[in-house]
């Protein structure tokens, strides 16, 4: 019997197709945002309105579902360049189904990619896909227990977005509860409260995007 | 978490190993869970018994060891163990931790059988 030392990453293969996505991105000046959340959050519909309200940023949108490609023609009505990929049974995107759309995407002619992953709170979470950026969302019906419930999805975001702040006068959701749980796993990222319904919090998105964007000619 | 993938990627390398070394068959492999993974030990063991069905890992034993997980604070640089559920800095009170440890899974060893005539 020989014992052989490999110290290998069983993770290997995902992490280098991400990684040379990243490089792709990086030298083409383009941003990735990967966002993230349970089904029905509200990440289409914030793209729909992003994409409308961002002239000056070019942008393009990688959606992953399992089924259907709604989300993309939901979001090809903005204009901006829609790829989506279904995954069939897969239960979150990978770094090969993004580097295939990114190779559908001119590249050249965007600043800003937006991965709409699969709605799911668990699994996209350890799955590196290329992305510069995590953003992830909680919207107000789905309680406000569930930063602790799915504590590895809020800890690795860069930016939190609470989604569907119209609805808090009439569901029992306590914000304090939420920002106490954020404190336990991530007090790097900001936490925005957002409505497309109403509007609020839109500016303060729009602007955490703008100055994400690679390229800006800023400090 | 994907036992199964993962275990279809542990089989892959332990084979590719194997047959670097010269080897006929895989009889043991070590792997590491980080804690941060989420990985079930018993999925594990059950993924990998069936993707090594038919392979020359067959029946080979699956040694898993849980790797605790270590974060440095990019607040204050403190180094301190984190969990799944709990990132706050003991020094500084932040949640803003570089992971250092128990975030990968690692095939860390194999064993192998040599054929009776070949010593290396």
């Amino acid at each position: 019997m020989r014992r052989i030392e490999v110290v290998s990453s069983v993770l290997t293969k995902n992490a280098q197709a991400a990684a040379e996505t990243r490089a792709r991105l990086n030298a083409a000046g383009v941003t990735a945002v990967n966002v993230m959340s349970a089904p029905g959050s509200g990440k289409t519909t914030l793209l729909q309105q992003t994409l409308q309200s961002l002239p000056d940023i070019p942008a393009a949108v990688l959606v992953g579902d399992l089924q259907t490609t709604r989300d993309a023609e939901r979001l090809a009505a903005t204009g901006a360049p829609i790829v989506q990929i279904n995954t069939g049974r897969g239960c979150h995107l990978t770094a090969d189904q993004v580097a295939e759309g990114v190779a559908q995407l001119n590249l050249n002619e965007i600043r800003l990619l937006f991965i709409e992953n699969v709605g799911n709170m668990v699994c996209p979470t350890g799955v590196d896909l290329g992305e510069h950026l995590r953003v992830a969302l909680l919207s107000v019906p789905e309680g406000d227990d569930k930063v602790a419930k799915y504590p590895t999805l809020f800890q690795g975001a860069d930016l939190i977005l609470l989604t569907k702040v119209d609805l808090l006068p009439v569901l029992p959701f306590e914000t304090g509860r939420v920002q106490r749980d954020l404190a336990q796993v991530n007090t790097r990222a900001p936490l925005l409260f957002l409505s497309t319904t109403s509007g609020a919090g839109m500016a303060e998105w729009l602007s955490w995007l703008r100055q994400q964007v690679r390229g800006e000619s800023c400090p | 978490m994907h036992e199964v993938s993962l275990a279809m990627e542990v089989v892959r390398q332990a084979l590719e190993a194997a047959a670097n070394a010269g080897a006929s068959r895989v009889t043991a492999v070590q792997v590491e869970l980080g804690v941060l993974r989420g990985v079930d030990p018993d999925a594990m063991e059950m993924a990998f018994t069936a993707v090594a069905a038919g392979t020359a890992a067959e029946g080979a034993r699956l040694d898993l060891r849980e790797i605790p997980a270590r974060a440095l604070c990019r607040q204050c640089g403190t180094e301190y163990a984190v969990a799944i559920d709990h990132y706050v800095c003991p020094r500084c009170q932040a949640a803003d931790p570089r992971l250092l440890a128990g975030n990968d899974v690692v095939l860390r060893s194999v064993e192998c059988e040599v054929p009776e005539e070949e010593c290396r």
